[in-house]
C-alpha cells in the first residue's frame, strides 16, 4: 500500500478524556494518549511536576481515566518505585507503573531518582515526553535544550550554549533492559515500542520528542510535521536499545537537511549561517556515532 | 520476650511487628542499624516486605508516599541531613495524607558536620504537619513505633518516631518485644479508603486553586485536632495488651512543686533521676516529659503547668533568632492562662551537638531557676564558653 | 468508576472536599471547543484527474473502488460516465496522467492502463437493456465516439435514441481511422454491441441528407449531429492530383476493411498528427520503407508522444522542418515530392510558431506512395444549423441555434480527440434532457456548465446531473486539489508500473495489438498509488492525530465527525490529511 496505513495499529480505546488543557497542537496528550492506548486501564501513573500536571486537569477533575499522582518535580521514578513496591508487597503485578515527566523533571532534577531507580531495574516504564525546556514554567532552558536554541533564560544575545544531553546513552549506561526514543509524528513507531516494553520487565525507558508550539514557536498545525523533520534530519533519531548493547534503528532517515526544520521554528530564527552549519555538522557527525552504535554496540 | 537491644534495633523490631510492606530508606549515622536490621528481617523472611535501597532520603520519602498511596504500610528511618534532605516531601506525605511512619534519629545539623544528638533536625519539621511522638528508651520506642502505625492509620497523617541519636539509638537497654499475635491483633492489615486503584481511578494531588486549598488544610488540621483524641483511644488499647502507655505528656512528682522542669527525649531520663534526688533533700521539683509534640499538646500543658511558680523548659534545639522551640511552644500554650496561673517560663538551651546533658547540668539549671526571680534572657544558654 | 467520576454522595467529604486533592469528576466540564478560531471541516474535493478528464469521469472514485477489491463497484462507476472504457483505455491521450498529482511525486498512476483492465473485464458483463421512461425519440447522426456517448447515456436516461451511420459499419473514427493494432476490432465490436445492447438502434448506410433527409430529422423530438470530419485536406500544390498520391485516412479505411492497398516501397506520409502516425506504422506494417515529413519540429507534433516513439522504434523515419511544394510525376507514375525546408517564425494564433519556407531550399524526396494526413475537413454545408467552414456554433451543451438541435464531437469547436467526442456526446445528452424535461413541463433551471463540471475547467459528469452520486461524500465542494494541499509524508515511493507489450519485431510483423496492458496485480498496484486526492478514504490520520480526541469514528463508516466543543482548532488534522479532503475555515462562519 503506497499509503502507509498506521489505523490498524493503533489500538481503539482511549483512556484520556478531552476538555484537557493542553494548548492547542501540543505533543504531550498525543504522547499520552497513544501510549495509554497500549497500557489498557490496569496503569497508574506517577506524575511529577511539568505541563502534564496542568493538561491533566485541576482538582477536583481528572482528563485520565486511570490512576494519577500528582508528585514532587524530581520524584517522578522514586514514587513510581514505591508504587510498585507497595503493588508487588499487595501481591499485584499486572498493574503497570507507568513515570510520566518532562525533560525538566527527567534530563535535570529528576536525573537522580530516575539513574537510581534505574540502577535498581526498578520495574516501570518511564516516558518523558521530550518538549527542549522547561515549558509549563514559561519556556525556560532545560539540558535538553538543543544548542542554539532560544529560551527564555537563553535570550537571542546568548543562545543556549551546550548541547542537549544525550538521554538515551546514559540510560543505556545503566543497561536497562529496554530503553528508546520515538516521536509523537510516528505514533505506529511509538506504539510498536510501548508494546515491545509492555512485554518486558525492569526498568523501560521511552524519550518521546512532543514539539510545543508556543515554545519553539511554530504554528499550531505544524506539530507532527516539525516531529517528523526532527526525526527525518537525523536531530532525533528513532532508535532502542536493549541491555545497553544491542542498538537499533526504528524507522528509515532520510538525513534531510535541518535548515528548513530550524527556519520553520521562532526559537532558532535568530541563527547565523555559520551556526545553522555547525548544527548541520554537529548532526552528521553524531550520526557516525549512533551508527557505530548500532553496528559495534559502543 | 525481653531482649537487650540498642534502641535502633527497637525500631527495627517495631516495624517488624508492624509488618511494614514496603521500606524504604537511605543510610546515615546513626539510623544505620535500623536499615541493617530491617534489611536481616527481610532476608532471611522475618518481614515480608518489599526493601528499596533508594539513592538518596528525597526519593525515600517519595517511594514510601508512592507505596502508602496504593495502600501499602509503608515505613522509613533517617536522621540530621537525611530528614532536612527529604522536607519537601514530608509535606506530601502529610498534606497527601499518607499514615507514613518515619524513625527519626535526632542529630544535630551542619555545618559543622556533627553525628550527636540535637532535635534541630526534627523541630525544623514542624510546619510539615507530621505527628511527632518523642521517646525516652527502649521499650518506648519498640511500643510507640507500633502505636505510630495505628493512629497513623486511623486519622491519615504521616507520624514521627523521634529518638536521640547515640544515648539512645545505640544505647543497650533491656525491651520487651511483644508479641507477633497481639500486635496483629491491636494493629490488622491497613485497608485504605482512597488510594490508587485502576478500579476506582483518581488524580491525587492535582493544582488546587484558591477557592478549595484552604479547604483541604482545614481538613488536614482536623486531622490533627482528631489525632490527640485518637491518640488517647490507641494508647489505652496498647495499655490493655501490653500493659504500658505513655501519654502525650507525663507529670512526674509534679504534685505541689514548685518548679517544674519541661523535657523531651534521653534528658528526660537524667531529669527523672536528678528529681528523685531533689526529692529527696525536700525540694519541691517535678517534671513533664513531652512526648507528643505535634499535635500540641496545649491542653496538657496548660493542665500541668497552670499555677506552678516556675517552669524550667529544657531545649536541645535552637531556633535561631528566637530561642528553644518547646519554650515558645509551651509560652504560647500557657498564653491562654489567666496571669495568675501563668508560671515563670525560664527557657534553657542545652546539649546542642550532642553535648553532654549530665545530672550536674540539670542539678545547676535547677538551683539557677531557684535562685533567679525571671530569666535575665530569652534562651538561656547552658555550659557554653562565655 | 472506571472513568474516574465518583458521585459525591460516595465521598468523604467534609467543608466541601474529600480529605486530600482528590479527583472525582472528569475534564469533560472543559468546553476547550471555546478557545479556537478556527474550525476544520471535512471537504471532499475534485481530484485534478477527474477535472483533466475531457469525459468527466469519476476517476478518483473508481480508483478508490479499486484499491478496496470492489471491481465490479469500480466498473460500474467507470461506465457511469464513460460508454467506452475499453477503448479509451486504448486510444485516449491521457491528459488525466498529465494532471495526476502524483505525477509530481514519483510518477502518475497508470490511469488509462488500469481504465483498459476495467474496460476489458466490463466487456464480459451483459448489459440489460435500459427501462424507457419518456416517449422523446431522438436522432443521432454518426456513430463515432461523440455519437455513440450521446445515445448510452441518453438511452440511460430513458429516451428513444436511433443513430443514423453513414458507413457500413458504425464506430465512425474508431472503426474507419485507428489502425487495428492500436485497437482491436472485435474489441471495438464488443464495445459497439454493448451500448447497443441499451435498445439503441444504428441504421448503417445511412447517410444525412439522402437517407434520412434532413426534414425527415425535423420528425424526432431532438436532433445531435456528430458526423465527424473525414474529408481529407488536400496539400495545396500543384500535381497533387497524381496518381500515388492519396488521402491518409483513405488508407486507413482501406486497410480497416480488410483491405491491403499496392502502396510503396517508399511512402511518404505528410503530417504530424495521430493519423499520420496510423498511416505510417500502417504502412510500415504492409512491408514499405517509411517516412514522415512534417513543417514544424517534434516537438510540435499533434501526436501523442507514445504514438511518435512506437513508430520511431519500428522504424519510421522522421524529417523535420519539411513540407511539400511540388509532385514530380513520370508517365502517370509518382516519382517524388519537391520540398523545401522550413523554419520556425513568429507564433499563430494556436501559440505555436508558423513555419516559414526558407528560401532557395528545395530538394528532393523520391518516393512511391504519398499518404497525406494534414487534417480533416467537415461534410455539413447542407445541415441547416448555424456553422462555418470547420464547426457548427453551439453552446455549453452542444446546443445549436435550431430548436432541439445539438451537435458534438470534432464538428464542434473542440480538441479532435476521442475523449473530447465522448464527453461532448455526454453533455450534449444531458443538454437533450434538459430541453425535453423543459417541454414536458418540468420547471428546470438554466443549464450551468460552471455548476455541473468538475473544477473550472473539467467536464461534466452525469452523476451531477442525475444526482445519483453513489459515493458518501463528506460536505462536497467543487474545488479541485493542488500538489500544494496534500502531504506526502505518509507515502512512500512506488513507481508506476509500465504495460507489457509487443517486441518491435513482432508488432511490425502484423496488425496483433502492440500494447498488451498491465496484468490484474500490477492494475491493483496502481490504483493503491492513488491518492485518493479531496476525498477521504477513511485512512483516519486525522482521528489518530487529534491532541483531543475531539474526532470519532460515525458506526456507519460513512467518515467522521468533529466535536467542536472540544476541538481547539490547531489545525493539524487537516494539515496531516495526506489528500486535501479537510479545509479550515475562520469561527462564526
Amino acid at each position: 500500500m503506497s499509503q502507509v496505513m498506521i489505523k490498524d495499529q493503533v489500538p481503539e480505546k482511549d483512556y484520556l478524556t478531552s476538555g484537557h488543557l493542553a494548548c492547542p497542537g501540543c505533543g504531550a496528550p498525543i504522547a499520552m494518549r497513544m501510549v495509554l492506548k497500549v497500557l489498557g486501564p490496569k496503569t497508574m501513573v506517577s506524575l511529577p511536576a511539568c505541563c502534564w500536571s496542568i493538561i491533566a486537569g485541576p482538582f477536583p477533575q481528572s482528563s485520565l481515566k486511570v490512576p494519577l499522582y500528582h508528585t514532587a518535580f524530581e520524584t517522578a521514578a522514586a514514587l513510581a518505585s514505591g508504587i510498585r513496591a507497595g503493588l508487588d508487597a499487595r501481591g499485584d503485578t499486572e498493574t503497570t507503573v507507568l513515570a510520566w515527566a518532562g525533560d525538566g523533571g527527567t534530563f535535570d532534577i529528576g536525573m537522580q531518582a530516575l539513574s537510581g531507580a534505574a540502577e535498581r531495574n526498578e520495574n516501570f516504564i518511564y516516558c518523558c515526553y521530550d518538549n527542549e525546556a522547561y515549558m509549563n514554567t514559561g519556556i525556560q532552558r532545560s539540558s535538553s535544550t538543543p544548542w542554539g536554541a532560544w529560551t527564555t533564560t537563553t535570550p537571542v544575545q546568548s543562545p543556549e550554549a551546550s548541547p542537549k544531553k544525550d538521554l538515551l546513552a546514559i540510560m543505556a549506561a545503566h543497561r536497562v533492559p529496554y530503553a528508546a526514543t520515538a516521536c509523537v509524528a510516528y505514533p505506529d513507531d511509538l506504539i510498536a515500542k510501548v508494546r515491545k516494553a509492555k512485554e518486558m520487565k525492569g526498568t523501560r525507558f521511552l524519550q518521546i520528542l512532543a514539539p510545543c508550539p508556543p515554545g519553539w514557536k511554530f504554528a499550531d498545525e505544524d506539530s507532527i510535521q516539525i516531529g517528523r523533520m526532527a526525526v527525518q534530519n537525523k536531530i532525533f533519531p528513532l532508535m532502542e536499545v536493549e541491555d545497553g548493547a544491542r542498538w537499533r534503528f526504528t524507522v528509515d532517515h532520510r538525513g534531510d537537511a535541518v535548515e528548513p526544520y530550524l527556519k520553520k521554528q521562532g526559537r532558532f530564527r535568530h541563527l547565523k549561517d555559520w551556526q545553522i552549519s555547525k548544527i548541520q555538522s554537529d548532526v552528521n557527525e553524531r550520526w557516525r556515532v549512533l551508527e557505530n552504535r548500532v553496528k559495534y554496540g559502543t | 520476650m525481653k531482649k537487650v537491644m540498642v534502641g535502633n534495633h527497637a525500631v527495627a523490631y517495631g516495624a517488624m511487628l508492624a509488618r511494614a510492606e514496603v521500606i524504604s530508606a537511605y543510610p546515615i549515622t546513626p539510623q544505620t542499624q535500623i536499615m541493617e536490621e530491617l534489611s536481616e528481617m527481610v532476608a532471611d523472611g522475618r518481614l515480608k516486605a518489599r526493601y528499596i535501597k533508594v539513592e538518596s532520603e528525597h526519593s525515600a520519602m517519595a517511594s514510601c508516599i508512592g507505596a502508602s498511596a496504593t495502600g501499602a504500610r509503608a515505613f522509613t528511618a533517617t536522621s540530621s541531613q537525611g530528614l532536612v534532605l527529604m522536607h519537601e516531601m514530608l509535606h506530601w506525605a502529610s498534606s497527601g495524607r499518607h499514615p507514613v511512619v518515619m524513625a527519626a534519629v535526632n542529630r544535630a545539623l551542619a555545618p559543622g558536620l556533627n553525628i550527636w544528638t540535637d532535635q534541630n533536625d526534627t523541630l525544623a519539621q514542624r510546619d510539615t504537619g507530621w505527628i511527632q511522638l518523642y521517646c525516652e528508651n527502649g521499650q518506648e520506642v519498640i511500643d510507640t513505633t507500633i502505636m505510630a502505625f495505628k493512629l497513623a492509620e486511623t486519622v491519615n497523617l504521616p507520624v514521627m518516631v523521634v529518638l536521640d541519636a547515640f544515648y539512645l539509638s545505640h544505647t543497650s537497654e533491656p525491651v520487651d518485644i511483644p508479641d507477633q499475635a497481639m500486635v496483629d491483633k491491636f494493629l490488622p492489615r491497613r485497608e485504605a479508603r482512597y488510594k490508587l486503584d485502576t478500579d476506582e481511578p483518581h488524580a491525587f494531588g492535582a493544582l488546587t486553586k484558591p477557592d478549595a486549598y484552604m479547604e483541604i488544610r482545614l481538613r488536614q488540621q482536623d486531622a490533627m485536632d482528631e489525632a490527640r483524641h485518637a491518640f488517647k483511644k490507641v494508647e489505652a488499647e496498647w495499655k490493655k495488651l501490653s500493659g504500658r502507655s505513655y501519654g502525650a505528656i507525663e507529670s512526674y512528682e509534679a504534685k505541689d512543686a514548685e518548679l517544674l522542669l519541661v523535657t523531651s527525649g534521653t534528658i528526660t531520663s537524667t531529669s527523672r533521676y536528678v528529681v528523685n534526688e531533689l526529692r529527696a533533700e525536700g525540694k519541691k521539683v517535678g517534671l513533664v516529659k513531652v512526648k507528643m509534640f505535634r499535635p500540641s499538646p496545649m491542653a496538657e500543658i496548660r493542665k500541668a503547668l497552670a499555677g506552678v511558680k516556675k517552669v524550667a523548659v529544657l531545649d536541645r534545639n535552637i531556633s535561631p533568632g528566637h530561642g528553644g522551640v518547646f519554650a515558645q511552644e509551651i509560652r504560647s500554650a500557657l498564653y491562654e492562662l489567666p496571669l495568675e496561673d501563668r508560671p515563670v517560663l525560664f527557657g534553657y538551651v542545652l546539649g546542642l551537638g550532642g553535648r553532654d546533658v549530665t545530672p550536674k547540668t540539670i542539678r545547676e539549671i535547677v538551683d539557677r531557676t531557684m535562685a533567679s526571680k525571671a530569666p535575665e534572657r530569652h534562651d538561656l544558654w547552658v555550659g557554653v564558653a562565655s | 468508576m472506571p472513568d474516574g467520576r465518583i458521585p459525591t454522595s460516595e465521598l468523604d467529604l467534609a467543608h466541601g472536599v474529600p480529605p486530600n486533592s482528590m479527583s472525582y469528576i472528569t475534564t469533560l466540564p472543559n468546553k476547550t471547543g471555546s478557545w479556537k478560531y478556527i474550525r476544520p471541516l471535512y471537504r471532499d474535493r475534485v481530484a485534478p484527474c477527474n477535472e483533466g478528464c475531457p469525459v468527466g469521469i469519476d476517476i478518483e472514485a473508481y480508483m478508490n473502488l479499486l484499491r478496496e477489491g470492489r471491481v465490479e463497484d469500480a466498473i460500474d462507476m467507470l461506465l457511469r460516465e464513460n460508454p467506452m472504457p475499453a477503448v479509451t483505455g486504448r486510444v485516449c491521450y491521457h491528459p488525466c496522467e498529465t494532471t495526476c498529482n502524483r505525477r509530481r511525486h514519483d510518477g502518475a498512476v497508470a490511469i488509462h492502463a488500469v481504465e483498459r483492465l476495467l474496460g476489458d473485464e466490463a466487456l464480459k458483463i451483459d448489459i440489460e437493456p435500459a427501462p424507457r421512461l419518456y416517449p422523446d425519440e431522438v436522432a443521432i447522426v454518426g456513430s463515432g465516439p461523440a455519437g455513440l456517448a450521446a445515445a448510452y447515456h441518453l438511452a440511460r436516461l430513458g429516451y428513444g435514441v436511433t443513430i443514423f451511420e453513414a458507413a457500413p459499419e458504425p464506430g465512425g473514427v474508431l472503426r474507419v481511422g485507428i489502425p487495428e493494432y492500436r485497437l482491436p476490432k472485435d474489441v471495438l465490436a464488443k464495445e459497439i454491441a454493448r451500448i447497443t445492447a441499451l435498445g439503441i438502434e444504428i441504421k448503417c448506410n445511412a447517410r444525412v441528407g439522402v437517407d434520412p433527409t434532413w426534414e425527415e430529422l425535423d420528425g424526432f423530438d431532438a436532433v445531435f449531429l456528430a458526423m465527424g470530419v473525414h474529408k481529407s485536406q488536400p496539400l495545396g500544390i500543384p500535381g497533387e492530383d497524381a496518381e500515388g498520391i492519396r488521402s491518409g485516412l483513405g488508407f486507413l479505411k482501406d486497410v480497416n476493411f480488410g483491405g491491403r492497398p499496392e502502396i510503396g516501397p517508399r511512402v511518404i506520409v505528410i503530417g504530424g498528427g495521430n493519423t499520420a502516425m496510423d498511416c505510417a506504422r500502417t504502412a510500415l506494417r504492409l512491408g514499405n520503407d517509411v517516412e514522415v515529413l512534417y513543417r514544424r519540429t517534434r516537438a510540435e507534433m499533434p501526436a501523442t508522444e507514445e504514438e511518435v516513439r512506437e513508430a520511431e522504434e519500428e522504424g519510421v523515419m522522421m524529417q523535420f522542418l519539411a513540407a511539400p511544394v511540388g509532385v514530380r510525376a513520370s508517365n502517370g507514375r509518382l516519382l517524388g515530392l519537391e520540398c523545401v525546408r522550413m523554419r520556425l517564425g513568429e507564433a499563430d494564433a494556436s501559440g505555436r510558431r508558423r513555419p516559414v519556407p526558407v528560401p532557395d531550399s528545395n530538394f528532393f524526396v523520391p518516393c512511391d506512395t504519398v499518404l497525406t494526413a494534414i487534417g480533416e475537413a467537415p461534410e455539413f454545408a447542407e445541415a441547416p444549423l448555424d456553422h462555418d467552414a470547420w464547426v457548427i456554433k453551439v453552446g455549453e451543451f452542444g446546443r445549436a441555434n435550431k430548436d432541439g438541435w445539438f451537435a458534438g464531437g470534432d464538428i464542434i469547436e473542440e480538441p479532435h480527440t476521442v475523449a473530447h467526442a465522448l464527453g461532448a456526446g455526454k453533455r450534449a445528452a444531458i443538454g437533450i434532457d434538459h430541453y425535453l424535461r423543459g417541454k414536458r413541463g418540468e420547471n428546470e433551471q438554466p443549464l450551468e456548465l460552471n455548476e455541473l463540471r468538475y473544477g473550472k475547467l473539467g467536464n461534466v459528469p452525469i452523476t451531477r446531473w442525475r444526482d445519483d452520486d453513489p459515493v458518501d461524500r463528506n460536505g462536497a465542494v467543487n474545488e479541485v486539489v493542488g500538489f500544494e494541499d496534500l502531504n506526502l509524508e505518509h507515502f512512500t515511493s512506488v513507481p508506476r508500473h509500465t504495460d507489457r507489450r509487443l517486441s518491435i519485431e513482432d508488432s511490425k510483423r502484423g496488425f496483433a495489438e502492440v500494447n498488451r496492458g498491465l496484468t490484474w496485480g500490477h492494475g491493483l498496484d496502481e490504483a493503491r498509488r492513488c491518492f485518493n486526492c479531496g476525498v477521504c478514504n477513511r485512512c483516519e490520520l486525522c482521528l489518530i492525530y487529534c491532541p483531543d480526541l475531539a474526532i470519532t469514528r460515525r458506526a456507519d463508516g460513512t467518515g467522521f465527525d468533529i466535536d467542536y466543543d472540544y476541538c481547539k482548532g490547531c489545525g493539524i488534522c487537516n494539515a496531516e490529511c495526506p489528500r486535501g479532503a479537510m479545509v479550515m475555515t475562520r469561527e462564526g462562519l
